[in-house]
């Protein structure tokens, strides 16, 4: 709409004419650009922004408060306060334990399967991509919700069956949830990547391997010590936005906490920031989080995709 | 690679903002639409919120009693979720007209500058209607918030046939609890005397409030917190040591496995509220004609109790609040919406109402079969009179209630768990904290 898309309709010389249809396609190209930077502003950049002025103030009663509340200009308070507060600190060291023990399984299991799957002796490869890749189409939300079910005693057929067999683990326990919250991320994540190794796999040579099969190579051996470090760029790219993606982990922790309040509604970051705003109703403290938070992602992106290239030009 | 991940991207970015647009305009705001109407003729319209049973058959109760005010009602969930709705709401500018709230929460909303004040309206109402002990609850800083639906004093729910088989007395006292829990879980170490694994810090509140601590209060413009004090500290090192000698099971309350244990006979007593009757008939129907209510014990004999959740009625900000306050007071005092909010549940709850005259109408309908006839309203009638006077709630109860949770069963723990999150709230919202 910005850029005119009619180009002087005769031209004089075939360069010129070659300079109207740069300029000609150049137009389109805005045109299908405009809705992504109009989208773009509106959903993203504008919260944003609306965020940065709520961080700079704060709702301040005075008293016993029921004179009702004052909007103050705080500055960068709420940020200090934020960053001063153990709790928001202790989020973050809870997503680090989280992806300690999270990592190693999803992308162990994740790889597993996939060389299995590519295994030789597999048979019906695509109905087990597709079943180990169903859990992923589930939304967080709703898969976050059936687990939930499948935790609680009484509704699900899981508990009963550990308490037939002697066991009384309790998935919402004070150390026990943490690995409900584990296991609902694997669950949804492992048939994700495992389609992912899958395609690197497929992607290497069939000579390599037939060669290393002529070399007197194993199934195993070949798995080891010649799939694995061809696709390990793959595996490492995985592994690195798996970090990043676990920083804003909510959904499940969130779910779960419900049922396990030892977990403390401020478990992860973006719990944190829920609680502030919605429980604490600190809205400004909670814009601060988020910002900060948001900065951690990017600068963790940032990185992420700085590493990744260089493993994907080794 | 680079293109169609973009190409992607923008797909989706487009797909979550049409989305959004999409909900923004269902969630658009329908209020105002008819109050300007009053003077024409045309009723007064008011919205409503709640999430207790029967509010819906309630309001269409209340219009068709009179042509006034026409009352439009929304079910919001209950809990946690319930309240955050109604403080979006609030901010956002579009709530309701009336609201049911948790006495726990008032003070929370008063604070935060979020309601009306209702002194004007039914300050006098709350005076003459209710119950003395309970004003406090609703009436802070001089001015009254909110109009008083239920009180829910604390009782004890008992398997008469436990304490039979054990030959074991009704104990009137914490002290005799326990030797009956000690003389019970000897005779059979599978029975305890109840489960109290935490989850549930009203509770541990409601028995301090009996013990005469006063979790929170005002001096001045300043509040007071003492969760500290020497009266909840014995309720809370009491629970412990039980849950230590392994007297008291530690399945948290509202938790996995709680149900079990009390529908399997496996604890002897329930410490529950006035509203708790009610629900027992339909979680444990096979125990029907076992379990019997009692005051609960007391520390010196002498008939004391606290409350255990409750329900009143606010109006929050941009209320309407003289026709909010016509209706609050219709619901909250008159017979009709007793009637019409026990005529919608298929098994009527056993809430006890503040107000006296509605409480006779909640007591004729409700079925006593199931506790052999017991007069289960006029025990928790008298239980209600021995309320212990002057309990105020706080103005930062949410993140208490989110700080004494992570404490799990260690009691003692929440008290200084929950004194140092209320500090630190108070201070954080620039309300002032007495030294």
């Amino acid at each position: 709409m910005a850029v005119p898309l009619t180009t002087p309709a005769k031209s004089r010389t075939p360069a010129a004419r070659a300079g109207g249809n740069r300029r000609n396609e150049r137009g389109a190209a805005a045109l299908f650009m405009v809705p992504f930077f109009v989208l773009f502003a509106l959903v993203t950049l504008a919260p944003i922004g609306y965020a940065a002025y709520m961080s700079l103030y704060r709702e301040q009663s005075s008293g016993l408060g029921f004179g009702g509340t004052e909007r103050l200009f705080v500055g960068l308070g709420n940020f200090t306060e934020t960053l001063a507060d153990e709790r928001f600190l202790a989020s973050f060291g809870h997503i680090a334990l989280y992806c300690a023990v999270y990592i190693p399984v999803m992308i162990g299991a994740a790889l597993g399967l996939a060389l299995l799957v590519d295994s030789a002796l597999t048979r019906a490869k695509r109905f087990f991509q597709i079943a180990y890749y169903l859990p992923h189409a589930v939304p967080g939300l709703i898969a976050s919700l059936i687990w939930l079910y499948l935790y609680t005693p009484g509704l699900s057929p899981l508990t009963d069956t550990l308490a037939t067999l002697g066991s009384d683990w309790n998935f919402f326990g004070k150390d026990e949830a943490f690995f409900s919250i584990v296991n609902v991320s694997a669950w949804q994540w492992i048939g994700y990547n495992m389609i992912i190794f899958y395609a690197g796999l497929q992607a290497i040579p069939r000579e390599t391997l037939e060669a290393a099969t002529v070399d007197g190579a194993g199934a195993w051996r070949t798995a080891l010590q010649v799939k694995i470090p061809m696709i390990r760029s793959t595996v490492v790219l995985t592994l690195l936005f798996t970090i990043v993606g676990a920083i804003q982990l909510f959904d499940a922790p969130k779910l779960i906490q419900l049922r396990a309040a030892e977990l403390g509604t401020d478990w992860s970051p973006t719990m944190y920031i829920f609680a502030q705003a919605f429980e604490n109703r600190d809205y400004g403290q909670a814009a601060a989080a988020s910002l900060l938070l948001a900065v951690v992602a990017g600068v963790l992106s940032y990185v992420v995709t700085k590493l990744g290239n260089r493993w994907k030009a080794a | 690679m680079s293109r169609t991940s973009r190409t992607a991207r923008i797909a989706l970015t487009a797909s979550i903002a049409s989305l959004s647009l999409f909900a923004t305009a269902c969630g658009g705001d329908d209020r105002d639409s008819g109050k300007a109407g009053s003077d024409g003729g045309k009723p007064v319209e008011i919205t409503y919120w709640s999430a207790t049973a029967g509010a819906k058959e309630t309001v269409d109760a209340f219009n068709k009693s009179q042509k006034d005010i026409k009352v439009t009602f929304g079910l919001v969930p209950s809990g946690p979720e319930g309240v955050q709705k109604l403080t979006n709401a609030i901010k956002a500018g579009n709530a309701p007209d009336v609201a049911t709230m948790d006495y726990s929460m008032l003070p929370e909303f008063a604070s935060a500058g979020s309601l009306e004040d209702l002194s004007g309206a039914s300050g006098a109402l709350v005076k003459e209607k209710f119950p003395e002990n309970i004003n406090s609850l609703v009436n802070l800083g001089g001015k009254t918030w909110a109009v008083p639906f239920d009180v829910t004093p604390i009782e004890m729910f008992y398997r008469k046939d436990i304490f039979e088989k054990h030959k074991v007395a009704v104990p009137k006292t914490w002290d005799e609890y326990r030797a009956a829990a000690e003389k019970i879980t000897k005779a059979d170490p599978s029975v305890k005397i109840t489960n109290f694994g935490g989850g549930d810090p009203a509770l541990l509140a409601g028995l301090s409030w009996q013990a005469g601590a006063k979790w929170y209060g005002t001096s001045g413009d300043a509040w007071k917190v003492d969760m500290t004090d020497a009266a909840s500290k014995k309720v809370a090192t009491y629970w412990d040591d039980l849950l230590k000698d392994g007297l008291a099971s530690k399945t948290p309350l509202w938790g996995e496995g709680e149900q079990k244990e009390r529908a399997t006979g496996k604890t002897a007593t329930i410490i529950g509220a006035a509203w708790s009757a009610g629900s027992f008939p339909v979680s444990y129907p096979d125990a029907k004609g076992k379990w019997a209510v009692a005051p609960v014990p007391t520390w010196d004999g002498k008939p004391a109790t606290g409350m255990y959740g409750g329900t009143s009625f606010i109006a929050p900000k941009g209320s309407d609040t003289e026709a909010a306050a016509e209706f609050i007071e219709w619901v909250t005092t008159n017979p009709e919406a007793m009637t019409a909010r026990i005529k919608s549940q298929k098994t009527p709850s056993s809430a006890l109402p503040a107000n006296e005259e509605m409480r006779a109408v909640a007591a004729k309908e409700f079925d006593t079969s199931y506790f052999n006839g017991q007069d289960v309203y006029a025990l928790a009638g008298q239980a209600a009179d021995s309320i212990v006077p002057g309990w105020t709630w706080g103005p930062v109860n949410g993140a208490v209630v989110s700080a004494q949770g992570t404490s799990g069963a260690d009691h003692t723990k929440a008290l200084d768990l929950g004194q140092a999150a209320a500090e630190k709230a108070i201070k954080d919202r620039g309300l002032k904290l007495a030294e």
